[in-house]
């Protein structure tokens, strides 16, 4: 683990947008990725299936063009941005809202295996020295800094008064683009981020190409693909087998068929709880994209 | 036996009865040995008596005493051999009554039978617990006649001995000396089949979770239901009684023993019919859940054998009641060791389980949004540990059903599903001839190689999923057994794609 300072090559330029850029910031890991092209993705802990795809799927695509997530390694759309990324092969930044060894020494969970994937692959940051113990107000710093780090900043899903609308309102500050995903009317995790796209405040996600052409990564636009009933059935939210059966009009052989095939293509899988729900993987931004009016 | 008008013989000091006793499920001949000799009257049992056999002196002296017979006022030694095996519970009241009255004359005829029943102080026969296994022990060991009590009866007369159920000792000696003999006991008719608390038809909706229970119900297969509260978990998995076969006639003589000695028999049917369905709360202990104490009485798991233990709120059971789960589910028994002893109790049982999708319950649910963090999920999940999830067959989850579903009609009844059930048990049978096992919840793996068959492009899409690494070798298995369930309720002899496909669709790990 290194200490810089503003002086430092080494310092994120972009740190220095913000009124008061932090200082010292503690590093543990590889610095090269600090400031390369980086998007943030960042959202509530409380995700929804669908949140938790297109974060997956967002943050592998964004991975796979070469450019660095950036987000807050908590519980829900960050870890899971995280995760995306490391999965396509990318580099991930994760800003820590308390002092790193503190935390590595504490998380548990499903975010502990991510700890090494990211020192490998890029580095936790903070700028809290390492026996910091965490204080609700470091998390709204941490959020700055967040939005700082990012070229651009994505909301993936945020409920009212979730943390990820600071980062929001932090990066709109900052003069970056914001975009928010749109979510389902209703869903309790999608309010906030609704709300960002209502206002003016964010500008609607529709597909990864918006987001890369930010960092002038154009990507070559696929051809348009049939969609497979079932993953249509499930791009929102996971379903138990009967209402999928009811969606898509099968009969109890040919579902079980399907879902064999889609089993062993790797597009979906079971969950703990029995029911079935679509793997996100970095073509599917593409996937999405092509359904859109030209 | 002699008639009345034999001569009476002379009193002998030493007197024999054949009585059983009893550890756990296991039995073993026990002679009880009266001797009657001059000196400081004195009343001794010896033999590895507990505290219940050794309190068997009082109310044998007050029975005695109050039939009209006398207690002799001299040196009566009692031993129950062979002396080495530790003697417990009421049953040896009657053998020791009838011992002394053999030494001292009293009785003038060799009781030539198993001797079985406490005693009251006024002389009456009390019923005890597990005659069933004791009178086996008996008729195994050439004594087809044994002597219990009136309530006793029909529980010693199911397994076609020949049984006398008495009201009092004197009744015992006047039938043994002759002057009023009694006829056996006839064999109690077979339990009826009981009116199921709940029935397929009575349950809307729910079709996969109805498939998942007959498969679970045909093949032996152990199931886990999950979904949010109200859904109907408690209701399918209640259900499962009413799809299990009979039990076969072997199966009843080992499940009626074990409820027998739980003293949970109706005296009137002592013999199972239908298959036990057991679903303790969760706040079970390890005793209550696979047995214990001392002696070691059988536990939740024992009492299931042959049918379903129905485990609801599973994620609530304390974890360490859970693991003691992993032997019988492995071996089909459990071993309770104590100290001087250990008993083995069979426990081969379905296994149903209904939980939670998450903490507060509405995971996945429509009506009401679910509050929890994912790393909240992830412990609630975490509570079961690996070890047994891999031990669980088939895991579904059970929807909130819509209001249209509640009023369809056209609904399938648990007779017509149970039909299918005995058909495709039939074929498992007839598959599984000689080797002690019933059902393909319980092939080894050689016979899932021999026996589980894929036909055509089942075979290359298993192929195919085992080179994805979408399964385990293990896993593999797991879901062939099922998939051999499936064709057999199918009436298939290969298992065909549909069959795999259904049986990955219902399988347990993600």
């Amino acid at each position: 683990m290194i200490e810089i300072g503003l002086a430092d090559p080494r310092y994120p330029r972009r740190l220095l947008d913000l009124e008061r850029p932090p200082e010292p910031l503690w590093i543990d890991g590889d610095c090269a990725g600090l400031s390369a092209r980086a998007i943030a993705i960042v959202g509530t802990r409380r995700m929804s299936a669908y949140g938790e795809r297109i974060a997956r799927e967002l943050a592998s695509a964004c991975a796979g063009a070469g450019v660095v997530v950036v987000s807050g390694l908590a519980q829900g759309i960050d870890s899971t941005a995280h995760r995306g990324a490391l999965d396509a092969g990318g580099r991930t930044i994760a800003v820590l809202g308390e002092g790193i060894a503190l935390f590595r020494a504490t998380v548990r969970g499903r975010r502990r295996p991510l700890v090494p994937r990211i020192r490998a692959s890029g580095a936790l940051i903070s700028q809290y020295a390492p026996n910091f113990c965490a204080r609700p107000w470091m998390f709204v710093k941490r959020n700055a800094t967040i939005a700082a780090l990012g070229d651009a900043t994505v909301v993936v899903e945020a409920g009212l008064g979730s943390g990820a609308l600071i980062t929001a309102d932090e990066a709109r500050h900052l003069g970056r683009p914001v975009f928010a995903v749109p979510g389902p009317l209703g869903s309790a995790a999608s309010v906030g981020t609704n709300g960002l796209i209502a206002t003016g405040a964010a500008r609607s996600l529709l597909g990864v190409d918006a987001l890369l052409e930010a960092f002038g990564r154009a990507t070559p636009s696929e051809p348009r693909s049939p969609t497979d009933p079932i993953l249509e059935a499930l791009a929102s939210a996971p379903l138990d087998v009967d209402s999928l059966r009811r969606r898509v009009c099968h009969t109890e052989s040919e579902l079980a068929d399907h879902l064999l095939r889609l089993t062993l293509a790797g597009l979906i899988r079971k969950t703990p709880d029995g029911r079935y729900c679509a793997v996100g993987d970095a073509h599917s931004p593409r996937r999405w994209a092509a359904q859109l009016p030209r | 036996m002699a008639t009345a008008a034999a001569p009476r013989e002379a009193a002998r000091s030493v007197a024999r009865v054949a009585a059983c006793a009893l550890w756990g499920l296991e039995t073993a001949m026990v002679t009880v040995e009266a001797d009657v000799a001059n000196g400081l009257p004195s009343f001794t049992v010896v033999g590895m008596p507990d505290a219940a056999v050794s309190e068997a002196r009082e109310r044998v002296r007050a029975a005695i005493r109050n039939s009209g017979f006398e207690f002799p006022l001299r040196r009566v030694v009692v031993n129950l051999a062979p002396a080495e095996r530790r003697k417990e519970g009421t049953g040896f009241d009657l053998p020791i009554a009838l011992g002394v009255l053999r030494a001292t004359g009293q009785l003038t005829r060799e009781a030539d039978a198993l001797c079985l029943a406490e005693l009251a102080l006024d002389g009456t026969l009390r019923p005890v617990r597990g005659v069933m296994a004791r009178v086996r022990r008996a008729m195994l060991a050439g004594l087809p006649t044994a002597f219990v009590s009136r309530e006793n009866a029909g529980e010693a007369a199911a397994l076609g001995a020949d049984a006398f159920g008495f009201t009092s000792l004197r009744d015992v000696v006047e039938h043994v000396e002759g002057r009023a003999r009694q006829s056996p006991a006839p064999a109690p008719p077979p339990a009826p089949r009981p009116a199921h608390a709940v029935d397929l038809a009575d349950i809307a909706g729910h079709q996969t979770p109805k498939r998942a229970l007959e498969v679970a119900a045909a093949g032996g297969h152990s199931l886990l239901l999950v979904g949010p509260p109200g859904t109907g978990k408690t209701l399918l998995a209640r259900a499962i009684a009413s799809l299990l076969p009979d039990l076969d006639p072997d199966e009843a003589v080992v499940a009626s023993a074990v409820h027998s000695v739980a003293g949970l028999i109706d005296p009137e049917r002592p013999l199972l019919g239908t298959r036990p369905f057991r679903a303790p709360h969760h706040t079970a202990s390890h005793l209550a859940l696979v047995g214990g104490g001392s002696p070691p009485r059988p536990g939740e798991v024992s009492l299931a054998h042959g049918g379903a233990l129905f485990l609801d709120e599973l994620a609530e059971f304390s974890p360490s009641v859970l693991e003691t789960l992993r032997e019988p589910l492995e071996e089909g028994a459990v071993t309770i060791s104590r100290a001087g002893n250990a008993a083995t109790y069979p426990a081969r049982f379905t296994l149903v389980a209904a939980m939670n999708p998450c903490p507060c319950g509405h995971a996945g649910d429509p009506a009401e949004p679910c509050i929890c963090l994912p790393d909240a999920v992830d412990r609630y999940h975490a509570r079961l540990s690996g070890p047994l999830l891999d031990r669980i067959d088939l895991r579904v989850h059970v929807p909130r059903i819509a209001y249209e579903e509640l009023r369809a009609h056209g609904r399938e009844p648990s007779s017509v599903v149970r039909a299918r059930v005995i058909a495709a048990r039939e074929r498992m049978r007839a598959r599984l001839a000689g080797t002690g096992r019933r059902c393909n919840a319980e092939l080894t793996v050689a016979e899932v190689r021999r026996h589980c068959r894929l036909a055509g492009e089942a075979e290359a899409l298993a192929a195919e999923a085992m080179r994805r690494r979408r399964l385990s070798a293990r896993g593999f298995h797991r879901v062939l057994r099922v998939a051999r369930t499936v064709a057999d309720l199918a009436g298939s002899d290969d298992i065909r794609t549909t069959d795999l496909a259904f049986g990955l669709l219902l399988r347990a790990q993600a």
